[in-house]
């Protein structure tokens, strides 16, 4: 199932509502490069609450998104690892270094809004 | 050797002691395979029956009275009724023994008397010298009941000394599960006590931890403070290990995978009260430390803690007031 993605204001929000496979990851990644740069968007909020698993796929799928979404312009944000995914993805290394993740999508919004107005965030 | 209280006992709870102990009917066979008890055994047991029956009430009287003979078992039976009671129980065991038919039942009859002994806390060297006397008393007997044919006697002693084996060692299995069992349920209360989760103020956590770290706890401890960032929506939680007298690599490895997956959850952890023995020997065991955020004591743990709360509360305000302007 395709991950619908939302348009709020200047943010693009990708809410995952189930289990993804490799392709839908894919897509995901298509759609978000192609619309951060439509939409003239500054911020994208993946939100990942659903997901009990994270592969390394996922994780190298997410980063690149960020890193692609950074080119054009716009910071992505990771929002809703669950405790137990986020252990299991230390555990195997996968630790998402470069790229900001938050407890949820409210807090990926506030930290969104911050950087965008050019206040110092924390280095994450 | 005495069921002190019938009705207290509870048949359901022994069934799961039976099922805890993984005690099953082919782990009675096995148990009995082990002993060489076969049904020739349970023949010459059985072929006691008339003796017992008959030498019972002396056996009794003689038993209890070498228990009276010690303060420490004379304490069990300070009333007249429960010392009449225990009797009864006994006598009845005694006959049961030479009975036959040594199933699920009747080895469910020795896990119950076994755990009445662990609860009312009769020591096994009690029990097991109860047992001593027991076999030699009815040895006597057998003896002269087959003087004239010591072989017989011998077979007949030597399959009582297996089943007796065999009953000893279910009732001395009940007494380990007991005590492992409140063991178990020590340590759990022990680790939970040990590793709570403290909120200080909205969104800041503190997590003290003192003893020793193994890997069990360690895991647990990860576990419940991801969960405790998730369920307090904590930004900033501050670890305090000034409780931990040494930490080696793989304590160390195990806390930077907690932060690391903290992060992943969008909260920042520091780690405080590294004591000057700690941190010497994490920099000659060479463990890299870089990705957190560590501090010599609790006061600076919050203190550092501040600041980066005050990061966020700036840019939070900020947040609600653009949120609250259309």
């Amino acid at each position: 199932m395709p991950v619908p993605i939302l348009k709020q204001g200047d943010v693009l929000i990708a809410s995952v509502q189930d289990a993804l496979t490799d392709s839908d990851l894919r897509e995901l990644q298509n759609n978000l490069v192609d619309r951060v740069g439509r939409f003239r968007s500054r911020g994208v909020v993946i939100d990942v609450t659903v997901l009990d698993v994270m592969d390394s796929f996922a994780v190298r799928t997410l980063r690149a998104i960020a890193h692609m979404t950074r080119l054009r312009g716009a910071e992505t944000v990771v929002a809703g690892i669950q405790p137990d995914v986020a252990f299991s993805m230390v555990r195997l290394g996968l630790t998402l270094d470069d790229v900001a993740t938050v407890l949820d999508l409210d807090e990926g919004l506030a930290l969104l809004r911050s950087r965008r107005d050019g206040r110092p965030g924390r280095g994450r | 050797m005495n069921e002190r209280t019938g009705r207290a006992v509870d048949a359901a709870s022994f069934e799961s002691l039976m099922k805890e102990m993984n005690i099953t009917d082919e782990e009675i066979e096995r148990r009995k395979d082990w002993l060489e008890f076969a049904d020739e055994d349970v023949q010459r047991v059985r072929s006691l029956n008339a003796l017992a029956r008959r030498v019972q009430d002396e056996l009794i009287e003689l038993l209890y009275h070498h228990f009276l003979a010690f303060p420490e078992t004379r304490g069990f039976f300070q009333d007249t009724e429960l010392l009449e009671h225990v009797k009864a129980m006994q006598k009845e065991y005694f006959i049961r023994l030479t009975e036959g038919d040594y199933n699920r039942e009747y080895v469910l009859d020795r896990l119950k008397i076994g755990a009445t002994h662990a609860r009312i806390g009769l020591d096994t060297k009690w029990y097991l010298g109860a047992y001593a006397f027991h076999i030699r008393a009815l040895a006597e007997r057998l003896f002269e009941e087959y003087r004239d044919d010591p072989k017989a006697a011998l077979d007949i002693f030597l399959s009582l000394i297996k089943l007796e084996f065999l009953d000893i060692g279910l009732a001395i299995d009940t007494y380990i599960a007991q005590r492992e069992r409140v063991i178990r349920i020590q340590q759990e209360a022990i680790r939970e006590l040990s590793t709570p989760v403290l909120q200080v103020r909205d969104r800041l956590l503190i997590m003290p931890i003192i003893g020793v770290i193994d890997p069990h706890r360690a895991r647990q401890l990860t576990e419940q403070l991801l969960h405790s960032i998730r369920d307090t929506r904590a930004r900033v939680v501050v670890m305090d290990i000034t409780g931990v007298l040494t930490v080696d690599s793989r304590i160390a490895n195990h806390l930077i995978q907690t932060v690391e997956a903290s992060r992943l959850m969008g909260a920042t952890v520091i780690v405080s009260g590294l004591s000057a023995d700690v941190a010497q020997t994490l920099v000659r065991i060479g463990v890299d430390l870089s990705k957190i955020v560590t501090v010599c004591d609790l006061q600076g743990g919050l203190e550092e803690a501040d600041r980066i709360m005050a990061d966020y509360g700036a840019k939070s305000q900020d947040a609600v007031a653009e949120a609250s302007t259309p």
